[in-house]
């Protein structure tokens, strides 16, 4: 296809490049002071020895995790796309919610389904074949990784198999696609240009994933690289340790991201949600009701087991003031870092829409949005912690601010990865009408592009939102007695021997999670098509 | 509609921003202690309220509690924070870590006449005062195990579906004490014991928090943490099924420490609220909320619960500046047999 001239829109460039900048900015600042404060201290040397085999082991969890989450997460896709139930929604709302929930509330729901004690052993029992505690090795870690991932990859599938124009499903059904070549033909080009973002965004999450591999890995056989990091920090103190452990992290994942976000194929499908429904033959139809019944019990039960075991004390928690104190700083900070997330993430998606596929332009401004996922936590709140000393405020009074900006550039993968396929395939469509009649870049936000794009901006605000809920990563660094968010309060519980409380709040989460999954989207969808 | 909302969300977050800018100012006549500690002390149900109450009430001053993860965490940001920390005080370092506290030269003398604690050993040092004590142990179900292990080679030779979760001695406190124990009791048969081990640990948690949750939900047969973890579950919750499970070879002791930065502006209030925190007053809310043993009689006397708990005799302990040397020999020689 021909080409966007290069020196149109330079307003979305330039807005785009300098946020591209100043993250990249933040990052190398985060690295820089936790360096120079690292030559400060003496240190006995990191004692971290063994990278070789820690990088290894990481990327073969983390690539074998991509796969399978890449795969089930098209089935589900699939079957959800050519399905109709009763609560079809609302699955389809709590297909992320495990994505953004803390990890330690999925690991206790996963338990509760295939623990020792779980579900499936008291079901199989009574035939003789239990399981035991196989959940924990690196088959619990896989599990566990898919569970989280192949639900939001299904999600983002589900939206972008929703957004094929009509046109081309009834031209499909009149030339009488068998369900193969439906698939090859209508839905893999689709898909195609979103599997690379979200396989680039799997992959460092589970490449960096802390506390699910080291709770379900069974010990030090299976580690990754941000556990040697957490040492080099925390037990050696070696800072300057650290951060080349986090420089060789970066690289690593850079080696991913890079092809991924620079070769992934361009976008070209887009419009309005279709309202045809063009479901398979029946014998394929009562097959995709069996699988999707399949995939469902797994990627639901853990949630359902965590509702289950929280319900019933959620009256206790509900009566304690630092409950709901902990729930308006959770909500407050939740709003504001999604409002920045999609802020960032609009920004980038609309210069990166107007480079060409494989332009070095197109890795830069893709770059940043992942790179923050590869910097290890504990770098990421140290750096934050001393760049907050560095401007003379105390923690307390920053702490906010922190969470905010560090919560919106965690979501920022998930916000870029929902939103820049669209964006781009918008652009790409529609860029000769627009240059043609002359369309200033706000009108084409209003009008063309704000409409269509609905769905997708409420469901990247939806996962931001939810995302810096259930942070537990950066607020265990500036969480204080006064200052503290739900998960921050779940984790201190939980640390007092108050596992009922613990539960509750977990439960509470995973209904405020579910609901913002569902009224968010919908909420813009009609904000969206009001104005159409 | 949005606008109001981003509007009230915006107002409420500059009050956030400005209440804590302003807490400052509201208490410039007082004199601010600031101690830093893990998070479980300063929490809700932690002893940090009931400190700051007692000792606000005699010292004129505001005592503030600022949480890290654990202790280790805490000690680092105010290294990291260097002279321009705000910590008065660091609280919640044990004799496992005290090493890494000395080693890092933040600390000065208490120069306290400490009073006759009732504790393990004769209390020597300086630098650090210590303010509750407990013991190493595996936690068992009484309802589902009726015959625990009382040794580790018990232990070992039982199935290897016998399952117990210990924790990560880089990240936690228990986890190294662990590491420890085993080698206070067999030096250098250290690793064969850790070889023997690995088959039953189910896995090894990040926390003490997840640990004990896998347990209580049925994960694993028995748990690393206290002697005194069953009084938690008999006095606040009545429930008497969980007991630690005694090994005739002893426990090993984690005593907790505060010391004073020598940066701090505070030094005399600093080491009032040492003092305080050593008295019967002081102790008192440490054995129900912190659940370790006072280092003396608490005023109103400890709770009958705690007299249920196994005798941990012979309690065990290594020296201070030995365990500093080894720690991280000790934890790949216990890590190498669990790869």
């Amino acid at each position: 296809m021909a080409g966007i001239p290069s020196n149109w829109r330079p307003g979305r460039r330039y807005v785009g490049a300098s946020v591209a900048a100043t993250v990249a900015l933040l990052i190398a600042a985060l690295l820089i002071a936790l360096w120079v404060a690292g030559q400060r201290f003496a240190t006995t040397g990191s004692s971290v020895t063994d990278i070789g085999y820690l990088l290894a082991t990481s990327a073969t969890q983390a690539a074998l995790s991509t796969v399978l989450s890449i795969l089930t997460g098209m089935a589900l896709a699939w079957t959800l796309d050519r399905l109709r139930f009763a609560g079809r929604s609302i699955v389809i709302g709590l297909l992320s919610t495990a994505l953004v929930m803390p990890s330690l509330v999925i690991v206790s729901g996963l338990l509760a389904i295939w623990g020792r004690n779980g579900w499936v052993n008291v079901l199989l029992a009574p035939l003789g074949l239990e399981t035991g505690s196989s959940i924990f090795g690196l088959g619990g870690i896989i599990a566990a990784h898919v569970v989280l991932n192949g639900a939001f990859s299904a999600r983002i599938f589900i939206d972008r198999l929703a957004a094929i124009p009509s046109e081309k499903l009834k031209l499909g059904r009149s030339l009488g696609l068998g369900p193969l070549q439906r698939f090859t033909i209508i839905d893999l080009p689709t898909l195609a240009a979103s599997i690379p973002g979200v396989a680039a965004t799997i992959f460092l999450l589970c490449f960096t994933s802390f506390p699910i591999v080291l709770t379900l890995g069974g010990g030090p056989a299976n580690q990754t690289l941000e556990v040697a990091i957490y040492q080099a920090v925390r037990l050696d103190f070696d800072l300057g340790a650290a951060v080349s452990l986090a420089i060789v992290q970066l690289v690593v994942c850079a080696a991913i991201i890079i092809p991924a976000s620079t070769l992934s194929p361009a976008a070209s499908l887009f419009g309005a949600q279709s309202h045809i429904h063009w479901p398979e033959r029946r014998w394929l139809a009562a097959a995709q009701r069996v699988v999707l019944a399949i995939l469902l019990a797994g990627f639901l039960a853990p949630l359902i087991a965590v509702l289950a075991e929280g319900f019933g004390a959620i009256a206790n928690v509900l009566v304690q003031a630092t409950f709901w104190q902990a729930a308006l700083t959770s909500l407050v900070i939740g709003t504001l870092s999604a409002l920045l997330a999609i802020a960032l993430g609009l920004a980038l998606g609309m210069a990166r829409a107007l480079q060409a596929r494989g332009s070095l332009w197109r890795a830069v401004l893709g770059f940043p949005v992942f790179a923050y996922l590869a910097v290890p936590a504990v770098v990421l709140s140290l750096g934050f912690f001393l760049l907050a000393r560095l401007t003379g405020l105390a923690p307390a009074a920053v702490a906010p601010i922190v969470l905010i900006l560090a919560n919106a550039l965690l979501a920022l993968p998930f916000v870029f990865a929902t939103i820049a396929p669209p964006l781009e395939a918008l652009t790409r469509r529609h860029h000769r009408v627009i240059r043609a009649l002359g369309i200033s870049s706000f009108r084409q936000w209003s009008r063309i592009e704000w409409p269509l794009l609905g769905q997708p901006v409420g469901y990247a605000l939806a996962i931001a939102f939810v995302f810096s809920l259930g942070d537990l990563g950066v607020i265990s660094l500036f969480g204080t007695s006064e200052f503290s968010t739900l998960p921050w309060l779940m984790y201190r519980a939980l640390g007092a021997y108050r596992t009922n409380d613990a539960e509750a709040i977990a439960a509470v989460l995973l209904i405020v999670s579910v609901a913002a999954f569902i009224l968010i989207p919908k909420l813009f969808e009609k904000l969206t098509n009001a104005r159409n | 509609m949005r606008k109001l909302m981003i509007a009230s969300v915006r107002t409420s977050l500059c009050a956030v921003v400005l209440g804590a800018l302003a807490l400052p100012a509201i208490a410039q006549d007082n004199p601010t202690l600031t101690v830093y500690t893990y998070d479980a002390f300063a929490a809700d149900w932690g002893p940090g309220p009931a400190l700051k109450q007692g000792f606000e009430a005699q010292c004129e001053c505001t005592l503030d509690f600022v949480s890290a993860n654990d202790s280790i965490s805490a000690l680092r940001r105010a290294q990291l924070e260097g002279d321009a920390t705000d910590a008065d005080i660091i609280l919640g370092l044990d004799t496992a870590t005290i090493g890494e506290g000395k080693a890092t030269g933040l600390f000065t003398e208490h120069q306290l006449d400490l009073p006759d604690f009732d504790i393990p050993l004769e209390w020597t040092d300086d630098v650090f005062v210590p303010f509750d004590y407990g013991y190493f142990a595996f936690v068992y179900d009484s309802q589902s195990l009726s015959t625990p292990p009382t040794s580790f080679e018990e232990l070992i030779a039982l199935p290897d579906d016998f399952k117990i979760v210990i924790q990560d001695p880089r990240s936690s406190t228990p986890g190294l004490g662990l590491i420890l124990w085993i080698k206070a009791l067999y030096g250098e048969g250290a690793v064969d014991i850790w070889e023997g081990l690995a088959p039953h640990v189910l896995t090894v948690t990040s926390g003490w928090s997840e640990s004990y949750d896998l347990f209580l939900s049925g994960e694993a047969d028995m748990v690393l943490s206290y002697t005194t973890s069953p009084a938690y579950h008999l006095i606040a919750e009545d429930e008497d099924r969980y007991r630690a499970a005694r090994f005739d070879a002893g426990h090993y002791t984690q005593i907790e420490v505060a010391g004073i930065l020598a940066s701090s502006p505070n030094q005399e209030l600093a080491r009032d609220f040492l003092a305080y925190l050593v008295t019967p007053e002081g102790q008192a809310p440490l054995p129900e909320t912190n659940w370790m043993y006072p280092v003396l009689e608490p005023q109103g006397g400890l709770n009958p619960g705690f007299a249920e708990m196994i005798d941990p005799q012979p309690a065990l302990l290594l020296d201070a500046e030995e365990v500093t040397a080894n720690t991280r020999a000790w934890i790949e020689e216990a890590f190498s047999t669990l790869r």
